[in-house]
């Protein structure tokens, strides 16, 4: 199709003409997706070769301090006069070598079991009432096993680099260079380097706290940690993919298996439902509120943004009480009919439940959208609607039209990002309805539960470890595939530098 | 004809000031309701009129002084708490976004991309599978159970929410880098005396983020903080006020408790509104 | 006012010399007849749950933590301060710490090295505890069976090992009500109830969502619990008639229809709250509550057996949960054998008669269960009157609570068809089949 021709459609075939377009590129996109995957996979093998080639060939171009420092780190360099740095090299091996011998190697030798030890009760001499001896406790085992690997990889890190710069200054020594002074390199961390500054905080915060957990739960995935299985009392081991096929089992686990395929279909219809709706409404709230003469902006917007002030767990739990059959909605309503009204809004009908929930997320969710759109309705070009008054376009057309296509265009990143949070969108099911109405036909979930509070109970509520990470890696994995997939489309992400 | 066009939008107008006053209301009334039975003398939970009948400010006064009820709430100790963690984090937090971000969009090296790509991924993993982890690993360090917990754990993640302000850095001109190195900046100078002061806007947003986080979780500070009722935060502290064993004396307390966190963030936010949607507006059309 | 006194007198002579009709009836007399059998051959030297210091062994500068309801704090702390004149020779640094019965479980689960050495905990939560291995046996066995009733004891032991020290006798629900609006007669009969109730344009309130509460409409319909298979988790049922129980579950669902706007079904603490406001005239509650609801009613406050509901032309009695309270000693305790000693002194026979008289708790040990204290309060003999009509909560799995709670959520919805047989009948085979866990 033509440029020309596009212009031709009216906007129904437009949108049409688009959407088709995107489902179209969708197996495209996923194969570019997974083709950089594999290429990925294929550089990563290809790098490992190439490392241990220059690894032998390293070693027997080196002199005598080069060769030494495949065994302790840094001594090239503090041979060659770059004393800092040698000493900072060897000070990790010696840091390595302690906690391994403290610490991480009792753990990281039970790995493979979890464990074996079972807690048992003793009676101590001198004493009448016996204890309780607690035997290998399998969680942290796989916890520090999981520190100990992440260490060891860090370590190893360190060990090439230390080898690639005992090299370096080797050849530099024999180019007649000096090495550089701490005083240089520091200068360069705040210029060249500048990035390793800024980022080594923060990358440390997340490795730490995002990255070695988030390790942690995949593996869990894999394991028999549950009700039954929990430390320290008693011990849990791997069961290989057996969480996921009782996920997927249709024949011997059925209940398992139709929540998640429930579940997994509200989650996705609360996501678009919640995000298009509040994105759509929250827009038409903002075009209301900036149109040209409507006065008392900051009223209008103020009245809004306090909701947002409010703690979203209060404003939430005070909805909760209001819903309640005996609740401020029900006596407003009681009050406006003049007779007893006692709607069930949560705990009755399937769709009652559910639509409430959505219209509370509108409550939430929309004074965030017209915060954020403000700004950029106001950036639309004024001629656009010039014109189309000029045409006699209605309201509703120049919306349709202008501002959506417009605004779709625009903020694209910022709708998946919503999307990804209305999947992940525990707040406002666990606090309003608490997953309710109930259902004797799912496993421990009611019929507003989305994944993630499901995820919820199972790990606060019934200690199932091992089926909710199995739950969560499978969420993760939706998530990041779609946002992966559409910000590397985006066309912001394409003309990242269009502004500079 | 010139009339009723006139008419027409006077019309329209109106409509839309109904329109808002309609929506205005509806948004406002769940926090006068809040405000309102903050105030009730009568009853324990649920009152079966709107209004309250009696009026008093002895759940404020219970609430701050302990009065009224058992030892095991202490509503002042946990706003302190609340605060200084939110100052704490929000530092910290504010500084690692703004590094992040400022990385990524004005810093080219190698691996980028795949750090961007990997920073954006990394948040969309349900949070409180990790907790347990976390508990641990600051149960390690000797932290359980302390404020110091709770700061590492609201500011660590920090920055992983670079999208908007990276959005935010984007828009001003990279010349403005350009002149600066030609003069002889370095890259440190840059960021601290070029592009910070230009960016006002998302430094407030930031700060406004991460400081109103704090107030909000009740989840992971439970798990960290356990029974050490003095290190609680308000959240925390609100949620247990609507257990069980609490609520019947507490409710009331609960709803003027609400009203004592949710003022200095309201106060917050409308004064720092300017400065939240011009940098939300700059960062998202980019992010 | 006095004929009631005497009525309750005769009442609790009569209930002492009957064991507990519940469903655990056959258990809970083996026991008492293996309790008595174990005292006669101890060596213990156990007076006034006062144990010989060679028990200590070599703990000395003790530093303990213990769990109390917040309600109770300041009681425990006062107990503490006997526990440590009583043990003068030995130092302890003991500290009492607000922690709700209700997540006890929870929070050890979490992480129990942090957790109170002796805590106090509902017995439902006790299975969880078991399975995960983190409490620690009890260690005076016999003069905890000697001293306390048959039930609380079998309740507490799980494959014949006794692991918690009965702290109540009175963890079950009875009819709260304001006599000024119901009347004695009404509160026989549910209908009467709700009629009464209907009448003055109040509510009845009961817990329907809560597993704890709703699985009196199973209990009532005959599909009572029956301990545990013999794989030690799938819960058993005792024989029913299906097609009885599934009437009765009909005539809830008709009952709670025509009295829709009466009959709430609402959080437990909504009862109290109702009677302060005025709304609510009688409702399901616990001894947990009767302190408040007394506040809230003062002269007005009354307490009976839950009603009977009218069944195909017969009044069937309404059954209920019942269960127990217990003191535990956490597994990781770095002093054994003082947590041992504590917790029986907290549940031994002062302290239980402390708590009787200042928090309205019905005690397990037999003595102070025939003190004056006990039968002369209208609460804590309607709970024992209901106790005749409840199933133990003994071995339940932890699989029971959440599909009774949907029994009752369906029961109560709106949307719920109160003449649908055959839905009803599904209702209660789905229930019964997720209790046991066959999904």
């Amino acid at each position: 199709m033509t440029y020309v021709e596009y212009k031709q459609l009216n906007p129904f075939q437009r949108f049409a003409h688009n959407f088709k377009k995107f489902i179209v590129s969708i197996p495209n996109a996923l194969a570019r997706f997974f083709k950089t995957i594999g290429r990925g996979i294929v550089n990563f093998f290809k790098a490992i070769g190439k490392g241990f080639k220059n690894y032998g060939v390293t070693f027997t171009k080196g002199d005598w301090a080069t060769k030494l420092s495949y065994l302790i780190f840094g001594i090239g360099d503090i041979h060659k006069g770059k004393y800092y740095k040698g000493i900072l090299y060897f000070l990790s091996e010696v840091f390595y070598i302690l906690y391994m011998v403290f610490f991480g190697w009792t753990f990281l030798s039970k790995f493979d079991t979890l464990g074996t030890v079972k807690t048992r009760e003793v009676i101590d001499p001198g004493q009448i009432i016996a204890r309780k001896v607690y035997g290998d406790n399998s969680m942290l085992i796989l916890l520090y096993s999981v520190l100990s690997i992440v260490i060891t990889v860090i370590i190893f890190a360190i060990y090439i680099s230390n080898i690639k710069d005992a090299y370096r200054h080797q050849i530099m020594r024999a180019n007649g260079q000096k090495p550089t002074s701490l005083k240089t390199d520091a200068k360069e961390f705040l210029d060249g380097k500048y990035h390793v500054t800024l980022l080594s905080f923060p990358v440390l915060m997340i490795g730490i706290f995002n990255v070695l957990p988030l390790i942690f739960m995949i593996l869990i995935a894999f394991t028999s940690y549950d009700k039954t299985h929990l430390p320290p009392g008693t011990l849990f081991t791997w069961v290989g993919f057996d969480n996921f096929s009782s996920l997927f089992d249709v024949v011997n686990n059925s209940k398992k298996a139709t929540t998640f395929l429930e579940l997994t279909k509200w989650t996705l219809l609360w996501a678009v439902i919640a995000t298009f709706t509040n994105y759509i409404l929250g827009m038409v709230v903002a075009l209301m509120i900036n149109k040209k003469g409507i006065k008392f902006k900051g009223l209008w917007r103020t009245l809004f943004v306090i909701a947002i002030a409010v703690p979203q767990f209060v404003s939430l739990l005070l909805m909760n009480q209001m819903l309640q059959s005996n609740g401020a909605i029900n006596v407003l309503l009681s009050h406006l009919t003049g007779s007893n009204v006692e709607i069930q809004w949560l705990n009755s009908s399937v769709f009652m439940a559910r639509a409430t929930v959505v219209i509370v997320n509108l409550w939430v969710g929309i004074p965030y959208t017209i915060l954020s759109m403000s700004g950029i309705l106001m950036n639309i070009p004024e001629d656009l609607y010039e014109s189309a008054r000029i045409d006699g376009a209605s309201p509703f057309k120049t919306f349709t039209k202008i501002t959506l296509p417009y605004m779709i265009f625009v903020t694209t990143p910022q709708l998946i990002t919503q999307f990804v949070g209305n999947i992940n969108n525990f707040n406002v099911i666990y606090l309003l309805t608490g997953g309710g109405p109930s259902t004797e036909n799912f496993y421990q979930a009611g019929y507003t539960d989305i994944l993630v509070t499901w995820l919820f109970n199972l790990t606060i509520g019934s200690q199932d470890y091992g089926l909710a990470a199995a739950i969560g890696i499978l969420v993760f994995i939706v998530c990041a595939t779609l946002s992966l997939i559409i910000y590397n489309n985006s066309k912001s992400m394409k003309d990242e530098e269009a502004f500079s | 004809m010139i009339k009723s066009y006139k008419f027409r939008r006077h019309l329209a107008n109106g409509l839309i000031y109904l329109l808002l006053a309609v929506l205005g209301i509806i948004w406002i009334s769940p926090f006068v309701y809040l405000v309102l039975h903050s105030f009730r003398a009568e009853g324990l939970i649920a009152v079966p009129y709107l209004i309250p009948h009696e009026w008093t400010f002895q759940n404020y006064i219970d609430l701050f002084t302990g009065s009224g009820g058992t030892a095991s709430i202490n509503f002042p100790r946990w706003f302190l708490n609340t605060f200084v963690v939110a100052c704490f984090s929000c530092v910290i937090s504010t500084i690692s976004v703004l590094a992040v971000s400022y990385t990524f969009s004005r810093l080219r090296f190698k691996a980028r991309k795949k750090f961007m790509n990997v920073g954006m991924i990394l948040g969309m993993f349900p949070g409180f599978m990790t907790m347990i982890a976390i508990y641990y690993l600051l149960k390690a360090m000797g932290l359980t159970q302390t404020l110091v917990a709770l700061v590492i754990c609201y500011s660590c993640g920090a920055g992983l929410g670079f999208q908007i302000s990276k959005g935010f850095f984007d828009t001003i001109p990279r010349a403005l880098d350009e002149a600066a190195t030609i003069d002889g900046a370095t890259k440190n100078q840059i960021f601290w005396k070029i592009i910070l002061p230009m960016s006002k806007p998302i430094v407030v947003y930031t700060v406004l983020t991460s400081f109103i986080g704090p107030w909000t979780d009740f989840i992971l500070a439970k798990i960290i903080m356990g029974d050490s009722l003095d290190n609680y935060t308000v959240a925390i502290g609100l949620q247990k006020m609507l257990a069980n064993d609490f609520i019947n004396t507490y409710y009331k307390q609960f709803l003027a408790g609400s009203v004592v966190v949710a003022l200095p963030i309201t106060i917050l936010f409308l004064k720092m509104q300017k400065y939240y949607v011009e940098g939300v507006t700059a960062g998202g059309v980019k992010g | 006012m006095k004929m009631k006194r005497i009525l309750a007198v005769l009442l609790a002579g009569m209930m002492t010399a009957t064991a507990f009709a519940g469903c655990g009836g056959d258990t809970s007399s083996a026991a008492s007849d293996n309790a008595s059998d174990a005292s006669s051959s101890t060596e213990l030297q156990v007076k006034d749950s006062i144990v010989d210091y060679s028990y200590f062994g070599d703990e000395d500068n003790v530093t303990l933590k213990v769990w109390a309801p917040d309600k109770a704090v300041n009681l425990v702390k006062q107990q503490v301060e006997d526990f440590k004149k009583a043990y003068s020779e030995k130092t302890f640094n003991i500290d009492v710490v607000a922690q709700g019965e209700s997540d006890a479980a929870t929070q050890i689960l979490n992480d129990a090295s942090v957790a109170a050495d002796v805590f106090s905990f509902p017995s439902d939560q006790l299975n969880k505890l078991v399975d995960a291995d983190v409490i620690a046996k009890v260690a005076f066995v016999d003069t905890v069976k000697d001293e306390n009733s048959a039930d609380t004891v079998t309740a507490g032991t799980i494959k014949d090992t006794l692991y918690a020290y009965p702290e109540t006798n009175d963890n079950g629900y009875y009819l709260v009500y304001d006599n000024s609006v119901v009347t004695a007669d009404d509160v026989k009969t549910l209908e009467g109830t709700l009629e009464a109730c209907k009448k003055a344009g109040k509510k009845f309130i009961m817990d329907c969502g809560d597993g704890f509460y709703a699985c009196t409409f199973a209990f009532t319909a005959g599909a009572k619990i029956d301990g545990l298979e013999e794989d030690g988790e799938t819960q058993k049922f005792v024989d029913y008639d299906e097609d009885e129980a599934v009437d009765t579950l009909m005539a809830f669902a008709k009952l709670i229809k025509d009295y829709k706007g009466t009959f709430q079904s609402l959080n437990v603490k909504q009862v109290a709250s109702g009677f302060s406001s005025g709304t609510c005239a009688a409702g399901v509650d616990g001894s947990w509550d009767t302190e408040v609801n007394k506040t809230a009613l003062g002269d007005k406050f009354g307490a009976a057996k839950l009603p009977t509901i009218n069944v195909n032309g017969t009044d069937k009695q309404l059954v209920s949960m019942f269960g127990y309270k217990y003191i535990g000693v956490n597994g990781s305790s770095k002093y054994p054998a003082t947590s041992q000693i504590l917790a029986l002194y907290l549940s031994g026979e002062k302290c239980q008669k402390e708590r009787a008289e200042q928090l309205g708790w019905g005690p397990s040990n037999l003595k102070v269960q025939e003190d004056s204290v006990v039968t002369e309060s209208a609460a804590l003999q309607a709970i024992k009157e209901q106790s005749e009509n409840a199933c133990v909560q003994v071995n339940i799995s932890s699989t029971f609570w959440s599909p009774m709670g949907n029994l009752g959520n369906k029961l109560v919805a709106d949307a719920w068809d109160a003449s649908d047989k055959d839905a009803t009948k599904k209702l209660l085979q789905d229930t019964i089949s997720n209790v046991r866990d066959e999904g």
